[in-house]
C-alpha cells in the first residue's frame, strides 16, 4: 500500500493527532517514573511536581480527542485510517487513566513520607513500576512502528506485573497482622500497588489496540491473568 | 454479533442470484474485464467500486447485455441468472432486460408523461390486460420508487419536467414496473443533490426486500451506506469481494486499502 493520502492535508491531520499520542506518551512515562522516585526517596517536593502535572496530560487528552472528532467529521476515514483514529482515542483514554494512577500515587506518597516507613516494600514497588515504564515505551514504539509482535510481547508481559502485585499483596497483609501500628502505610502502600497493577492492564490495552490498529482484529480475549488476589482470603 | 445489529436489516438470504465465471470483456484490442468471477445474492445490495476505468460499469453492463449494443464488445465466459446463461442464443435481450432492470447516471425520462413513462414496459411486454391493471401497475411502481405522493395529481405532465431527483426516481419506477429480479444501478445519483441522494439512497435500501441490486458508484460513502456486499475493481480485475463493513474497516488486499483510504486514484 502506498503511504501518502492523494490529499496531503489528511497525512498531516494523521501525523499530528500521533505526534499528540507520543508527546502524551512521554508526559505519562515521566509521571510513572518520578512517581516512584518520590516514593523511594520520600521526595514531597518530586511528588507535587507529579501532580501539577497531570494537568497537562489531561489537556493533551481533550485536544487528541477534539482533533480525532475534526478527522473523522471531515475526513471520513476507512480501513487503516478508521483504525488509527480509533486507537488513538482509545491509546489517549488509557494514557489519561495511567497518568490519573501516577497523579494518585503521588498523593499517596505525600501521605507516607510523613508515617515511619514499612521494610523495603518501596523497592519492590519501585521494580514494578520499573516494569510499567518499560512496557509503555515498548508498547508506544510498537504504536510508531506499526509492530504487532512488539504488542504482543507486551501483552504477555503483564503477567509479570500481576506476579508482582499478588507477592506485595501477601506481604503488606503479613506486615498489617504483625503490627497493627504498619495498617495506615500498609493500606497506602497496597492503594499504590494496585495502581500501578493498573497502569499494566492499560499498557496491556494499548498493545492490544496496537495489534488491532496493524492486523484489523482484534487480539484473543484470554490475555494471561495472574491477579489472583481477588478470589483469596489469606495471604 | 448479528443479534445487535439494529440499524440495519439484515441480509435475508443466502441465494444466489447471479453467477458470474471467468468472464473476460474486450473492446477490440483492449482487454478490459479479466477473469471476473463473482456470485452475487438475492434480496442484497451489491455495490461495485473503483476507480475510473476499472472495469466496473463494463461488468455492469454484461449482467443485461447492454454491451451486446457496441460492435468492438466481445463477452466470454458464463453469467447465469438463477443458473440460466444469459449469454445462451436462445436467450432474447429484450425479454432479458425486462427481467433485469438498468438505472443510469443521468436520470432519462422519455418525453413522455410521467404515466407513459412508467408503462411503457408494461405495455411493451403485454404485462396488462386492460387500462385498469396498467393503471395498477402504474401506481405500485411509482408507490414504490416513493415518488406516488409527488406525482399522482400530475400523471399526465411530462416526465422531463419533474426535478433532478424527481426524475431519478421516476427512472426507477419505470425499470421496476416490469418486475424485473434484478436492478443494475450506474452511478444512479451522481446528478443528484444530497436530499435527493438520500431519497434514493432510502429507496435502494427498500427495494431489496425484492431484488437483488447492484449499484456502481464513484462514492465510497455511498457503497459502505447502501450494501451489503463490496466488490473492488482495479485495471479490469476484481481485486476484493466481501462484506462491506469488513471492506471498509479491515480490507484484506493492500490495493483495496489504498483505494477505498484515498491512497490511489
Amino acid at each position: 500500500m502506498q503511504d501518502q493520502h492523494i490529499a496531503s492535508a489528511f497525512d498531516r491531520d494523521l501525523e499530528s493527532v500521533q505526534a499528540q499520542i507520543m508527546k502524551m506518551g512521554g508526559m505519562v512515562e515521566d509521571a510513572i517514573r518520578l512517581a516512584s522516585q518520590s516514593l523511594e526517596n520520600r521526595d514531597e517536593e518530586l511528588a507535587a511536581q507529579v501532580r501539577s502535572g497531570d494537568k497537562a496530560i489531561d489537556a493533551l487528552e481533550e485536544l487528541v480527542n477534539e482533533r480525532a472528532a475534526r478527522i473523522i467529521a471531515l475526513r471520513a476515514p476507512t480501513a487503516i485510517d478508521l483504525r488509527l483514529i480509533l486507537s488513538v482515542i482509545k491509546i489517549s483514554a488509557s494514557l489519561e487513566r495511567i497518568g490519573d494512577y501516577a497523579k494518585n500515587m503521588a498523593k499517596r506518597n505525600t501521605v507516607l513520607a510523613q508515617l515511619p516507613a514499612v521494610s523495603d516494600s518501596t523497592g519492590a514497588i519501585r521494580r514494578m513500576c520499573k516494569t510499567v515504564e518499560a512496557m509503555l515505551k515498548d508498547a508506544l514504539d510498537s504504536y510508531v512502528q506499526r509492530d504487532a509482535e512488539l504488542a504482543r510481547d507486551v501483552i504477555a508481559r503483564d503477567e509479570d506485573v500481576d506476579q508482582m502485585y499478588n507477592a506485595l499483596f501477601r506481604e503488606f497483609l503479613t506486615f498489617m497482622m504483625e503490627d497493627p501500628r504498619n495498617i495506615t502505610s500498609c493500606m497506602h502502600l497496597h492503594f499504590i500497588a494496585k495502581n500501578v497493577e493498573r497502569m499494566g492492564d492499560l499498557v496491556t490495552s494499548i498493545a492490544e489496540q496496537v495489534v488491532y490498529l496493524v492486523t484489523g482484529t482484534q487480539p484473543d480475549e484470554d490475555r494471561p491473568k495472574a491477579d489472583d488476589t481477588s478470589t483469596k482470603l489469606k495471604g | 454479533m448479528k443479534d445487535n445489529v439494529i440499524s440495519e436489516m439484515d441480509v435475508t438470504t443466502d441465494k444466489i442470484k447471479i453467477s458470474a465465471r471467468d468472464v473476460q470483456v474486450y473492446y477490440g484490442e483492449n482487454h478490459a474485464i479479466k477473469d471476473v468471477s463473482v456470485e452475487i445474492q438475492d434480496k442484497t445490495v451489491t455495490a461495485f467500486i473503483g476507480p475510473s476505468g476499472c472495469g466496473k460499469s463494463t461488468f455492469l453492463r454484461c449482467i443485461n447485455r447492454m454491451n451486446d449494443t457496441i460492435d468492438i464488445c466481445r463477452v466470454k465466459g458464463d453469467i447465469l441468472i438463477e443458473g440460466e446463461d444469459i449469454y445462451d442464443s436462445n436467450v432474447d435481450p429484450v425479454q432479458l432486460r425486462a427481467k433485469v432492470g438498468m438505472v443510469f447516471q443521468k436520470p432519462n425520462p422519455f418525453p413522455k408523461s410521467i404515466y407513459d413513462n412508467v408503462a411503457y414496459g408494461p405495455r411493451i411486454h403485454g404485462l396488462s390486460r386492460n387500462k385498469a391493471e396498467l393503471d395498477d401497475i402504474v401506481e405500485r411502481a411509482l408507490k414504490r420508487a416513493a415518488i406516488w405522493n409527488e406525482v399522482k395529481d400530475r400523471l399526465n405532465a411530462p416526465g422531463t419536467g419533474l426535478s433532478g431527483g424527481q426524475q431519478q426516481r421516476l427512472c426507477i419506477a419505470r425499470a421496476i414496473a416490469t418486475e424485473p429480479e434484478v436492478l443494475l444501478m450506474d452511478e444512479p445519483c451522481s446528478a443528484l443533490d444530497p436530499i435527493a441522494t438520500a431519497q434514493v439512497e432510502e429507496l435502494i435500501d427498500e427495494l431489496r426486500q425484492n431484488y437483488a441490486v447492484v449499484i456502481v458508484t464513484h462514492s465510497m460513502q455511498q457503497a459502505a451506506r447502501v450494501s451489503q456486499k463490496t466488490a473492488f475493481f482495479h485495471l479490469g480485475n476484481l481485486v476484493e469481494y466481501g462484506e462491506t463493513d469488513k471492506i471498509f474497516t479491515a480490507p484484506e488486499d493492500p490495493r483495496t486499502e489504498s483505494y477505498i483510504t484515498g491512497r490511489i486514484g
